[in-house]
């Protein structure tokens, strides 16, 4: 994904991308990520979640206008099925 | 791929699934496309003036379309594009390198459509884009020489031609 994510961003549209793979994204270097200790399957959470989905949907999009360092990996750190999202 | 693959790898997307610790252990003992550089461009305008798209790789498609190509090992670089406004049951995933069974009883679980039609609605965002794309992560290969040189580059031209000023990507 952060391959496609590369390509979008040097066409010049501003980028933010889920990721469940801190490692991989640190190699492949996309301009922004945000990345939760989920399940693969589960960049939004759970299946009918809506504010945990709002949230994260939220927390990323924040990052096209706060982040300022390109590759920077924004960890909100909401545990898997632990954090409550109100 | 034989029955023998198939059962190893619905094990892995188990095991993967129910330990991230695991993932992150098959993460590290592979390589990945190192990349140089990284790729920046500034949001023009606030999100709330903005037009903001969504890509997938996690192999989202309309029933109606070919479903993305499972018997090859190295994946399938090609990609789905279907409207944003689109009906929720006419979606379906193809992809059997990750457990989608939660996306498959709510798609927001992948591609948040209805989250970011609320945040439309809100007047957090500006605009929606009219296009939803979407591949299938699971990209190794010579397939990946497609995937830079062909179909990334043309899903990016298509996003800047329909106005597309922001890009949220989800993978599996």
């Amino acid at each position: 994904m952060g391959l496609i994510q590369r390509t979008i961003e040097a066409k010049g549209i501003p980028t933010v991308g889920i990721t469940l793979q801190k490692e991989v994204t640190e190699q492949v270097k996309p301009a922004r990520a945000l990345y939760l200790r989920y399940p693969f399957g589960h960049p939004l959470g759970e299946a009918f979640h809506v504010n945990q989905q709002r949230t994260i949907l939220l927390e990323a999009l924040k990052g096209l206008e706060t982040i300022r360092n390109p590759g920077t990996i924004l960890e909100p750190g909401y545990a898997w099925r632990r954090h409550r999202f109100d | 791929m034989g029955k023998l693959d198939d059962l190893k790898n619905t094990l892995l997307v188990q095991a993967f699934k129910h330990s991230p610790w695991l993932a992150e252990r098959w993460a590290r003992s592979h390589q990945f496309v190192e990349g140089k550089g990284i790729p920046w461009t500034p949001l023009r305008k606030p999100l709330r003036e903005s037009c903001v798209a969504m890509v997938t790789t996690a192999g989202v498609h309309l029933k109606s379309q070919p479903p993305f190509n499972m018997e090859d090992p190295d994946g399938d670089a090609t990609f789905r594009a279907f409207p944003t406004q689109v009906e929720k049951g006419d979606l379906t995933i193809t992809h059997k390198y990750y457990d989608h069974s939660a996306a498959d009883r709510d798609i927001n679980v992948v591609l948040p459509v209805d989250r970011l039609q609320e945040l439309k609605d809100k007047g957090i965002i500006g605009e929606i884009a009219p296009t939803l794309y979407s591949f299938m992560g699971h990209i190794d290969g010579p397939h990946l020489e497609t995937l830079m040189e062909e179909t990334a580059p043309e899903v990016a031209d298509r996003l800047v031609r329909e106005g597309a000023e922001a890009v949220f990507l989800t993978p599996t």
